[in-house]
């Protein structure tokens, strides 16, 4: 069986969009390095050691990742550290929200205050989802300027999606005590 | 005919773009709509130090006179209440709050804290008439319990340890933060998820 033949621009908007997602988090967490150190922490998955070199590494391999999945020489290795920080932090959820630890920020840098939970686990699945498509074989054909145009509408519209969806698992927690109270 | 289709395609995509930016300031507006009037405002990021930790030990003057010792072993609780003179709730919590020291004096003191230019802070103790009060400047206060959002309220122990601690928006939270104490749970939060309690307190 082979795979499905897949035109450039969804591709390359894929790797875009997920660059962007993955750069904005590296950004945001370097630049708040200590609320990052303090939500590594609330994770309880580190010892207390192992906080402070993570927090910087794990944004890091977040930046490398996003930089190399941007250029086309250098995407399979994006993909597969993206896989891996990715894979790392869906894990890092699913074992507490597990535990029932769900009442913590998942510091995962896009500014909203995401709380740890399932419906996190399954946006990150979705990335994962976004990721594989950036692997499919591509189809080979000349592109122009209107293709360019597509990437580049397509990245934004996807990094809007993205933060909106974060803006939505952010409200929920507040909308659930709203219902209870009532 | 491709013309015909660029120009739709174009014209399409900026109708997804423009959509797309209202639903995120649509779903943004829901987010501030909801900690406006939830009894419990946003999720209360749970960092900082822990309810049963030891408090941070500190003498700050007040700029009322005087200095405050806080988190030290003593008879006496007291509430640490995080405000500024740019909010809007905390200002609505004042009365309350007095009200709450007038009936809890006989085991609680009320500090109010803040940081930032301190003679913006004078022009605000005038204002509200706060000069009962013994009220302190301090960034280091406010980064130690990691208080990201106003108002923020701190109860300490006699024993110089973390009671209770959260975002306040009404006097039913700032009561709970007591009840909180007497009940051994960490938070506000941790209060109204007990479904039984809430019940009560609703």
């Amino acid at each position: 069986m082979s795979l499905p033949m897949l035109d450039p621009v969804l591709a390359h908007t894929a790797a875009a969009a997920l660059s962007a997602i993955l750069l904005i988090g590296a950004v945001q967490k370097l630049s708040t390095l200590a609320t990052f150190t303090e939500t590594l922490a609330q994770y309880q998955l580190l010892p207390e050691s192992a906080l402070r070199p993570v927090a910087w590494l794990f944004p890091l391999a977040e930046a490398v990742a996003g930089t190399l999945l941007l250029v086309q020489e250098s995407r399979s290795a994006g993909m597969a550290m993206a896989m891996l920080v990715l894979l790392l932090a869906t894990a890092a959820v699913a074992i507490n929200v597990r535990r029932g630890r769900t009442h913590f920020d998942c510091g995962c840098g896009t500014g909203s205050h995401t709380p740890v939970g399932w419906s996190l686990v399954a946006r990150n699945a979705v990335l994962l989802g976004l990721l594989l498509v950036c692997g499919l074989p591509q189809l080979e054909r000349a592109t122009t300027w209107l293709d360019a145009f597509s990437v580049l509408s397509g990245t934004v519209f996807l990094l809007g999606t993205y933060l909106t969806v974060n803006t939505l698992l952010a409200n929920a927690p507040r909308l659930a005590h709203l219902r209870k109270s009532l | 005919m491709t013309t015909t289709l660029i120009v739709s395609n174009v014209l399409l995509w900026i109708a997804v773009m423009v959509l797309l930016v209202a639903v995120m300031a649509l779903a943004r507006q829901i987010g501030i709509l909801y900690e406006r009037v939830a009894p419990m405002g946003a999720l209360m990021m749970d960092s900082g130090p822990k309810v049963g930790d030891p408090a941070l030990q500190i003498e700050l003057p007040s700029l009322t006179g005087g200095s405050v010792k806080l988190g030290a072993h003593g008879p006496r609780s007291t509430l640490v209440f995080f405000l500024s003179p740019t909010c809007p709730v905390c200002k609505k919590l004042l009365p309350i709050l007095d009200s709450v020291r007038r009936a809890e004096s006989s085991w609680l003191n009320v500090v109010l804290a803040s940081d930032g230019d301190t003679t913006e802070h004078v022009g605000f103790i005038e204002r509200a008439g706060l000069q009962s009060f013994p009220y302190v400047v301090s960034a280091q206060l406010g980064m130690h319990y990691r208080v990201s959002k106003l108002p923020y309220a701190l109860l300490t122990d006699e024993h110089g340890q973390i009671a209770a601690k959260g975002l306040v928006n009404s006097r039913e939270q700032l009561e709970s933060l007591f009840a909180a104490r007497d009940l051994g749970v960490a938070s506000v939060q941790a209060y109204l998820d007990e479904p039984h309690l809430h019940k009560e307190h609703a």
